[in-house]
This record gives structure tokens, sequence and C-alpha cells, in this order.
């Protein structure tokens, strides 16, 4: 019965997974850039939260949205400020900036909140169905995640940007050759980035406590997450996330935390030796 | 020409002369807390040095914090647990930090894992590796630390009450990093590396064996990585997953500091590491906690700012600008008779 316990929070866990893995999938696939400091962006994203809610007293949903447009203009920030001007630089100089980013980001937040443990104090009821408890702080964001997701997924395959930015992961060079203004397309990306940074932290906020060093694993799940599922696949990524919650949660509860978050990257490397296109993935020329 | 030519060889030999006295000099004559900084830079330089044989070639690891921990805590654990010294024990875990990580390194280049995947694949290594130590806590110390039985002097047992010991050890062991560096540098295999660095495929059609390249490359940084982590314990005494293999010491803090300074030089991450080291320890005593986090978030800003106008580093471009004088200079003295 504690498996099945786990099983459930390993699904309602893997829905936030994928809401994070699919921002990373996305600037990755489309700016070929590891946004390493994603995380740290999620992070900024619940301290602001933490300061409407908590400190000035506003509802919590009008200070999700006021986190979703400030993450939104710090992902722009980002994107004119770090990214653009190391577009065309070797691949160290461009994980090393981000990195430097992590460092920026937690030492502000370091500077303004300090160390500690910062929470948010908001209590929600658990029911339970039959003996598997369900807690109503994860279900709210997984249904939020999977909202988010929908909508994405139609922006992606109905409107002209979202086919666009299709266009752009598949093939670079040709998407410029057809005209398409491909700068203004990793802007848009990087934007669609911070939203979903807003909401992801939004999501976030009634589970975990926040603190300055809060970011850099979630980053490295997700993109285990990306990996699994295979490069520029929203399909794989969505089922690779739920597989990965499901994984470091029962191995949580047979073992401890820390060997399920062992199991997880254990897999990821046996993943990208033997089968890096992802499980679901098709083989595309690496470049 | 040849005059000026020796003048200068003798003034560079008066330099060398001087700052050697220097060294050799500095533990009888600073303070106590002046060596231990001292200790510090020699260390981490040697580690970024170390760092610097894989990242010069495009070789960018974030995973060397598994390479610190797996040496560091074997070595305490076979000392604390079976009184084995750390002098025997050095080799034993060397030799698994080794196998370790060049083991999944020659995995990676076996199979093509190269760019970004290799640097999250090492990154997750060292993350591994960091649970592990926190996940064996009764045998580890976990996230509480481990500390090393001390047994006063006992050189032996690798351990040296005063400071002055370690500094020449450390000294020592900087100068063979950075002698292995321009070994590197005049080889054959650097050029072989570049070639793979800018093409792969090209460079493996011509017949360079790309995965022997980048696998001894790797061996001879995991080798040099894992003594200077050894080095580092027996010196605090005390180990902490997160003070090893944390990726904020090992995976950010390493690359820092020799980016910073500049990975194509051989005295860049000297460079980088004296300047973080020391502006991070000014800011600390100077100013304690009012400034917590805001001075090393301006330093974050520099770096970004630093790697979009100095790729090459600090150092890495005075040195360029003055390679290009120098040979400005020649050209001028050629064609000019």
């Amino acid at each position: 019965m504690l498996i099945l316990n786990g099983l459930v929070n390993g699904l309602l866990y893997g829905g936030l997974l994928a809401l994070l893995a699919f921002a990373i999938n996305l600037i990755f696939g489309v700016l070929n850039v590891l946004h390493l400091a994603y995380g740290q962006c999620v992070m900024i994203g619940l301290y602001i939260i933490y300061v409407l809610t908590i400190l000035l007293h506003i509802p919590f949903i009008i200070s999700c949205f006021v986190a979703i447009v400030a993450l939104v203009g710090l992902n722009i920030l980002i994107h004119v400020s770090v990214v653009q001007p190391l577009l065309k630089t070797p691949l160290l100089n461009q994980l090393i900036a981000l990195a430097g980013l992590i460092i920026v980001l937690e030492n502000v937040a370091l500077g303004i909140f300090g160390g500690d443990y910062l929470g948010f104090n908001l209590i929600f009821p658990a029911f339970a169905i039959g003996e598997v408890y369900i807690r109503i702080s994860m279900l709210i964001p997984f249904l939020c995640s999977l909202a988010a997701l929908a909508i994405l997924w139609l922006f992606l395959h109905k409107t002209y940007t979202g086919l666009a930015i299709k266009a752009v992961v598949q093939d670079r060079e040709m998407a410029s050759l057809v005209a398409m203004n491909t700068k203004q397309i990793y802007l848009i990306t990087f934007a669609i980035g911070g939203l979903l940074a807003g909401i992801v932290a939004a999501c976030f906020a009634p589970i975990y406590v926040v603190h300055p060093h809060f970011g850099l694993a979630f980053t490295l799940t997700a993109f285990v997450t990306v990996v699994l599922g295979g490069l520029g696949n929203l399909l794989g990524g969505f089922i690779a996330a739920f597989f990965i919650g499901i994984v470091s949660q029962i191995g949580a509860i047979i073992f401890t935390s820390e060997i399920g978050e062992i199991l997880v990257y254990v897999i990821f490397i046996l993943i990208i030796l033997f089968r890096p296109q992802g499980l679901l993935g098709v083989k595309v020329r690496s470049a | 020409m040849k005059g000026t030519d020796s003048l200068r060889r003798g003034i560079l030999f008066l330099v060398i002369a001087v700052l050697a006295v220097l060294l050799i000099l500095s533990p009888f004559l600073l303070s106590s807390y002046l060596i231990h900084i001292l200790i510090l830079i020699f260390i981490w330089s040697a580690i970024t040095t170390a760092w610097s044989y894989m990242g010069r070639f495009g070789l960018v690891s974030f995973g060397h914090g598994s390479i610190l921990g797996i040496g560091a805590y074997t070595t305490a654990l076979l000392f604390n647990y079976y009184g084995l010294s750390p002098w025997i024990g050095m080799f034993i875990a060397t030799l698994m930090a080794v196998l370790f990580f060049t083991g999944l390194g020659y995995c990676c280049f076996r199979l093509g894992v190269a760019g970004h995947y290799f640097a999250i694949t090492t990154l997750v290594e060292a993350m591994v590796i960091n649970l592990l130590i926190i996940n064996f806590r009764d045998f580890t110390g976990g996230s509480l630390g481990l500390t090393i039985y001390p047994l006063g002097t006992a050189p032996l047992f690798f351990q040296f009450e005063s400071k002055t010991y370690v500094y020449f050890i450390s000294l020592l062991f900087l100068l063979l990093t950075l002698y292995i560096w321009k070994k590197i540098d005049r080889s054959n295999a650097k050029r072989a590396l570049i070639a793979i660095e800018n093409d792969e495929v090209a460079s493996s059609s011509i017949g360079i064996p790309i995965v022997k390249y980048k696998t001894v490359v790797t061996a001879i940084s995991a080798f040099l990585t894992s003594i200077g982590g050894i080095i580092y314990a027996q010196y605090m005494m005390i180990l902490h997953p997160d003070a090893i293999t944390g990726l904020h010491v090992a995976a950010i803090g390493v690359p820092f500091k020799a980016i910073l300074g500049g990975i194509f030089s051989l005295w860049g991450p000297l460079v980088g590491t004296a300047l973080y080291t020391g502006l991070e320890e000014f800011f600390r005593v100077a100013y304690g906690t009012r400034f917590i986090g805001w001075s090393m978030a301006v330093f974050g800003v520099v770096f970004i700012i630093l790697i979009i106008f100095l790729p090459r580093g600090l150092y890495g471009t005075l040195d360029q600008i003055f390679q290009e004088r120098k040979a400005f200079k020649a050209d001028k003295h050629s064609t000019i008779p």
C-alpha cells in the first residue's frame, strides 16, 4: 500500500517535472543553449511570491501572476544580456556564463533574504481514496501543469509563431533561409521559458520551502527528463517525467530519498550512453 | 639583438630567483593566516590547472567533484577505520577515482557523447558521488562531515601541526601540475586534441585516435585532481560532502577560477584562483556578514562581462597582447635591417 502511495505521489511529482522539463527542452531545442540557471529563475519567482503573499498580504493568485510577469522580464533580460552575445562562441563560454548567472542569482537572493528557509504556510487538506492519500497541494499544481502543457501544445501546433519555433528546432539554417526572424524566435522562446518558470514557481509554492540554493538539483532532474524522453520530443519528455517521478518516489520509499535520486541519475547515465536519442526519440543529425 | 636578449634572460632569471627565495622564506615570515590563504591558493590552483588540461580542449567537465570526493573520502575512511596511512591510501583512492571518472569518460568518448551531453553527464557523476556520501551516513558521516582522526604531527600519516610542511607539499604539487601542463602543451597530443576539438569526424578520418587521446588527457587530469583533493582533505582534517563534491565548489567554482584567469595559458588558472580566493577572503574579512551574498553577486556579474568581452580570461588576454607585440617587433626587425 505504501508502494501505491509512492506511485500516486510519483505521478503528481511527474506532472510538475514535465512542466519544468518542457521549458528546458524548448530552450535547448531552439537555441542549443543549456539554460543552467533555470532553477534559479524558479527560485527568484518563489521569492517574489513569498514577498507579495506573506509580507505584503496580497492574494496568492495575484502574486503568482506578478511573479510570472516578472520572470518573463527576467528571462528576456537574461537572453538579451547574456545569451545573445554568446550564441556564436564555444560551448564552454556559454555554459560557464550561465553557471556565472547561477552565482549571481543565488547570491542576490542570499543578499536580500539571507540563507533561511522561508515557507509559505499555505495549508491544504489531504483526502484519501481507500488507503491512498492524496495531498490537495500536490493535486492542484499537477492539474495546473497539465493545463499549461495542453495550452502550450496547442500554441506550438496551431499558431504561426508556434510552428515557426518548431521549424527552428528542426533546422536552424533552413529556417533563416526561408526568411524567418530567428532572433525574434529566440527571444520569444526565452520569454515562454520565463512564463513557464513563473507557472512552475506558482506550482511549487504550496509544496516546497524556498532558500537561495534551491534550483540546481531541479534543473538537473529536468535535464535528465529531457534527455530520457528525447530531445525536442514533447510526448517523450512528458512520459519520461512521469517515469522519473515514479522511480524517484518509489526508490525513496523502498530505500532512502538519496537512493531514489541516485537511481534517476544512474538511469540518465545509462540512457545517455546507450540510447542518446531518448526512449521515444528518433535519431537526429548531430550538430 | 644578442645583447638585449641575454639581458632579458638575465632579468627573467633574477625575477625567478627572487620569487623562489620569497616563496621559500614566506612560511617563516608571514602570519599563519596568510600562510593558510597561500596554501588554499596553491591547492586549488593545482586542481584548477588539472581541470584546464581538459577544459582547454573543449572537454567541459563539471564532474571533478566526483574525483575530489572519491579521492579524499577513500583516503580518510581507510585511515579512520583501518588505520591505513594516507600515503598508501592515496594510491588506492586515486586509482579508484581515476578508474571511475576515466572509465565513464571512456564510455562517453567511445559512444560519441560530446559537448553539452558530456558536460551534463559529468555533472550527474558528481551528484551521484555527493548523494552516495550523504546516503551512507553511518559510514561516511553524511552531511555532518567526517573528521580525520587526529594524531598531532605524524609525517608517516600525512598529518602536520605546522602549516609549513603543507605549504611546501602544496607548492611542490602546484609546480608539478604546471610542469605537466607545459609537457602537454609541447606534446603531439596537444595538436591532436585541438584538431579533435575543431572537428571530430575530420580528425578521426585522418587517423587520429580520438578516444585514446581524450581518455589519456582525462586520466591525467583526474589523477592530479584526486591528489589535490587528498592534500586538501589532509590539510583541513575535516571533510564535508558539499565542501568537496558540492556543485558550487567543484562544478562551478573550479571552471570559474580557470576561466577567470584564462584556460589557454600556463599561469591563467593560477592567476584566476589567486584573484578569486584573495577577493573572496578580502570581502569576508573586510565586510563580514554585512555584504553576504552581494560581493559574490558583483563578482558573478563581472565574470559574465569578462566571458563576453574577454573570453581568453584576464591573464590570457594580457599574454596575447604581449605575444602580439613581441611578434610585431620581431617582424619589424626582420624586415628593416
